[in-house]
């Protein structure tokens, strides 16, 4: 061995100890198991686990830390985890509120009836960043997304863009567009491609659903989550991006341009309090008594056309009385004008509080939980 | 020019080029830990340590202490089952088992670890009932070092001269103290360098505590099951991902915390291995 | 050699325990607990997700792996299809070969990167660094292989993709427009270039890490004889010691490659997350089976037939197929190799 390396032989003491360290490790691990087996739920304050919508997450952090501070004798946990899985554990009851950005669909209501309870209004925009035009904001409408989309339309200077924004024609470059779509399932591919389907029928194929089968566009990159689609759109000249509207701040800050979108009546129009507000207070007629209903396109010309409800995916049986009773508390205070829906937690991630009657519509569901 | 000159260029170049090859290594580490500091330390502040997070804001205590946690039963978990499972191949399987297991392994470590988190979270979050906690996370960890953990102790035992044991048998010495006294002694630093590689991975881990640690603003209660735990890499994940640049920030912060706590585990594991190599050294 | 060891045992006094065999019973049980444990554990997951997997295993049949069209079908639509009868939303559809070719092709550009580049590492490490420097050296690597993947992500994202879109790729794509694999669309920086070096960086400490290991426990009195008899140093590494520690650096090789295989958050950070095509060049975008598990897993599981997220543990089946075919040919390889070995010598 040449003597370069110590053999490392001689600790005997130490090492004969580590015979005795097994036993003693061993012994630990049977004695672990014998205390995992025996304990039931800990005892403590009343647990409440929140999980699901990134995009609710901001917004369920505020609430949390300031009812938190009201009552300490509720534990509320929140955990952004996706829509689907806030979904599929509120359902196997791991968690007490699922937090989704959309209702839940038919098929799944008749597998597992649970209740969809709206909580806030929120929004999208559509990022692009075409240098030279980011301060501008271009007229985009859902049949030019779903070429873009599609492949149809492949340059920034395409007739059908130009037609819609006579101002800004001569302006356009001949660059072609860099699609840019959710690489993970989302609740904001949800509202983007019922924006598509719902208002370009003829021309977007491909659904509407948090992952859909999207046409192949040679150039379209998939990112992850809305500060992926930010990053990339921002890396990548030419490109176009729809993210959550409590993004906006981000986006501007990163030079990207936000377009007005074409609505119902044929209008263009920004995202902002009063346009998503018009769409709101227009689409809240035809919310039936289980919450469940589409805000996209809603009539009236002022009104902003990718606007949702953001829902709290509750189990109408909750494990015990505590969890109920915490869970209902919490709930009518989120939805409250004077708690959670209060300007003061909401207008930070620019999302609107629920009309009137959505909160009513939200409260009979809330009495109606039971154990 | 002759054949000694010649290859005694190509050497050099050779060995030009491994030197490359180290830099750009320690470049891209120091470009990284650079990436991360920069955003990182000024949000690093001491009261991070003392609170808990609170909504996208606060400190890291709980998640810091969660970490520590997982990882530190996670370490035992796979100290007993990994070197156990080590020592079996080198010391006791016959050829044919000893080929199994090691296939068995090099597989395991080729499984996406958001394979095992869910796996876990269906037999053991739902299956079992245990909820979200701290054990089930645990487990986690352990079975994502496991692979590391078995082949470094494997590799490391069987670079054990064959003299040393025969020596040591000629002499009269048990299996028991052939393994613990001259195969354990002689394979220590690899292990540990297999123990530190997966306590590197297992701290970077996220995918499977998600589905089996949950997360926790909270302190981690030591209950074994049904409590949700903490742990840097959510905060770093998930942070990351938020409208705001506290949260941003806060991220970073968690993300440098990390590497510092790798950094320290790893100095502080190699310093006691030197130390008792000098020591041996000295007395021999 | 032989006199070492005996002085070492004959100094060492060997205490006598109460009862020695049943320690060495003890050393015994629990060897073969854990290693019949960790066994079990290996098969208990792939019979899970087996069965698990079973209904999107009759419903996908070989579309699986001649489709290249993944789709969780229409979840608003009311009625189901049924194949093989198995029900699923309208539309469904799950065709895993782009993500088949996007996993293979990342890790296998990654390891040609990666195996030369912790080779020359290791051997810089054991053979030519000063042992007064060598704790400080061998810290940084073991700190490279624990920064956590979202941070190389992360870092691939800010820095590395930006890089590879505005600089890189534009100049190769100009200057070999003709080459296959590498002319052609530039793309914006995401795809599989990106993902290799992020996944190239992440196995190398790794693989470093067990090489160095590996050469420090075996070779310095080879490697000092062989320049003794007048082999130039790099010689001494690459044709004495490189094939006495083959074993171990095959070892780590398959370990990584492992690795790569089955890594989930960078990869998709960086990826671009192609679906329904294959890259036409190494700066397209692709996709990985473990990024499109993690991705799609959300979606999956609102589906409520239940057949998306069946079908994403049919994907983490082929990946273990994979892990295992690969293991398989290695294995017929090295004991290719060492047959060729001891017949030479």
């Amino acid at each position: 061995m040449a003597g370069r390396r110590p053999p490392l032989i001689r600790f005997f003491p130490f090492l004969m100890h580590m015979e005795k360290l097994m036993r003693k490790i061993s012994l630990a691990a049977i004695a672990l198991g014998a205390l995992v087996l025996t304990s039931g739920p800990a005892l403590a304050a009343t647990r409440l686990l929140e999980t699901g919508s990134s995009l609710l997450y901001p917004l369920m952090n505020l609430w949390v830390a300031s009812y938190q501070q009201a009552h300490p004798d509720v534990e509320i946990t929140t955990q952004s985890t996706g829509s689907g899985t806030g979904i599929s554990q509120s359902i196997a009851g791991v968690a007490q509120i699922g937090a989704s950005d959309a209702y839940l669909a038919e098929a799944q209501m008749k597998q597992s009836p649970m209740f969809n309870i709206p909580l806030a209004i929120s929004a999208q925009q559509i990022n692009y960043n075409i240098p030279g035009l980011n301060d501008k904001h271009l007229n985009l409408s859902a049949p030019v997304l779903a070429k873009i989309y599609s492949g149809t339309i492949g340059f920034w200077d395409d007739a059908a863009i130009k037609a819609i924004n006579p101002s800004l024609a001569s302006k356009l470059p001949h660059e072609a567009i860099v699609p840019i779509r959710r690489s993970d399932g989302s609740g904001d591919t949800f509202l983007f491609t019922s924006y598509l389907t719902m208002g370009a029928k003829a021309d977007w194929s491909a659904g509407m659903g948090t992952s859909v089968q999207w046409p192949a566009v040679s150039n379209e990159v998939g990112a992850n989550g809305n500060p992926g689609m930010l990053q990339t759109c921002q890396n990548t000249r030419y490109s176009i991006a729809y993210v959550g509207i409590s993004f906006l701040d981000q986006a501007n800050k990163a030079g990207l341009g936000y377009a007005a979108l074409g609505n119902a009546s044929g209008k263009f129009v920004l995202p902002d309090a009063a346009t998503v507000g018009a769409a709101a207070a227009a689409g809240i007629h035809n919310v039936p008594s289980d919450g469940r209903a589409s805000l996209i396109l809603s009539p009236g010309a002022k009104s902003y056309p990718i606007i949702n409800f953001e829902y709290g995916i509750i189990n109408p049986k909750q494990k015990d009385k505590e969890t109920r009773d915490a869970l209902v508390a919490f709930l009518k205070w989120a939805i409250a004008p004077s708690g959670g829906n209060n300007v003061r937690y909401l207008s930070s991630v620019r999302f609107l509080p629920l009309p009137s009657g959505v909160a009513k519509i939200a409260t009979a569901m809330i009495d109606q939980i039971g154990t | 020019m002759t054949v000694q000159q010649r290859n005694s260029i190509i050497s050099r170049v050779w060995w030009v080029i491994s030197f490359a090859a180290l830099a750009i290594l320690v470049a891209v580490l120091l470009a990284i830990f650079w990436f991360v500091a920069v955003r990182g330390f000024p949000a690093l502040k001491f009261s991070l340590f003392f609170t808990v997070t609170s909504g996208l804001a606060g400190g890291l205590a709980n998640a810091i202490a969660g970490t520590v946690l997982l990882t530190v039963i996670g370490l035992a978990l796979v100290i007993f089952f990994g070197i156990g499972a080590g020592v079996w191949i080198v010391e006791v399987a016959s050829p044919r088992g000893r080929q199994l297991l090691r296939f068995t392994v090099d597989v395991l470590a080729g499984v996406p670890s958001i394979v095992v988190g869910y796996f876990l979270y269906v037999a053991l979050v739902e299956g079992l009932g245990w909820g979200f906690s701290l054990i089930a996370g645990s487990v986690a960890l352990a079975i994502i070092m496991l692979p590391y953990v078995v082949r470094a102790a494997d590799l490391a035992l069987s670079t054990v001269p064959t003299e040393l044991r025969e020596g040591a048998i000629a002499l009269g010495a048990r299996p028991t103290v052939v393994l613990f006294s001259i195969a354990f002694p002689w394979a220590l630093p690899g292990i540990t360098t297999g123990l530190l590689v997966a306590t590197g991975i297992a701290l970077g881990e996220t995918a499977p505590l998600i589905y089996t640690a949950g997360w926790s603003s909270f302190m981690p209660s030591l209950a074994p099951t049904h409590s949700p735990v903490g742990y840097l890499t959510y905060v770093v994940w998930t942070f990351i991902s938020q409208p705001s640049d506290a949260a941003h920030a806060l991220a970073y912060a968690a993300a440098a915390l990390l590497m510092v706590l790798i950094f320290a585990t790893n100095l502080v594991a190699r310093g006691l291995v030197e130390s008792w190599a000098a020591r041996t050294l000295k007395r021999s | 050699m032989a006199t070492r060891a005996v002085d070492v045992v004959a100094a060492t006094t060997i205490p006598k325990p109460k009862s020695m065999a049943a320690q060495t019973a003890l050393v015994r049980i629990w060897t073969t607990g854990t290693a019949i444990i960790c066994g079990a554990l290996v098969l208990l997951m792939l019979l899970f997700l087996f069965a698990f997997a079973w209904p999107a295993i009759k419903y996908n049949g070989w579309t699986m792996l001649t489709s290249i069209y993944w789709n969780i079908g229409d979840q608003y639509a009311t009625g189901t299809t049924v194949h093989n009868g198995v029900a699923a939303q309208p539309g469904a559809n799950f065709g895993s070969l782009v993500f088949i070719y996007g996993t293979l092709m990342t890790s296998i550009l990654a390891m040609l990167g990666a195996v030369p580049l912790s080779l020359l590492v290791a051997f810089a490490l054991v053979y030519r660094i000063p042992a007064r420097i060598r704790p400080g050296v061998n810290a940084l690597v073991e700190l490279m292989a624990g920064v956590p993947s979202v941070v190389y992500g992360l870092w691939g994202v800010v820095v590395l993709v930006p890089f590879i879109g505005q600089q890189l790729a534009p100049f190769v794509t100009s200057h070999l427009s003709g080459v296959p694999f590498v002319g052609g669309a530039a793309g914006s920086g995401n795809g599989l270039f990106a993902s290799a070096v992020i996944l190239a960086l992440m196995v190398t400490p790794i693989m470093v890490a067990t090489m160095r290991d590996v050469m420090l426990a075996q070779s310095k009195a080879l490697y000092e004889a062989s320049v003794a008899l007048g082999s130039t140093s790099w010689q001494a590494v690459t044709r004495v010691v490189v094939p006495s520690v083959r074993n171990g650096v095959f070892a780590s090789v398959l370990l990584a490659f492992g690795r790569a295989l089955g890594e989930t958050m960078a990869v998709l950070m960086v990826c671009g997350a192609a679906a329904n095509e294959f890259p036409s060049n190494i700066f397209q975008t692709v996709n990985t089976i473990a990024a499109i598990i993690v991705s799609q897993l959300e979606s999956a599981s609102t589906d409520a037939s239940g057949i998306a997220q069946r079908s994403l543990a049919e994907l983490a089946l082929i990946l273990f197929v994979i892990t295992l075919t690969i293991n398989i040919i290695a294995r017929l390889i090295m004991r290719g190799t060492d047959r060729l070995g001891k017949s030479n010598a």
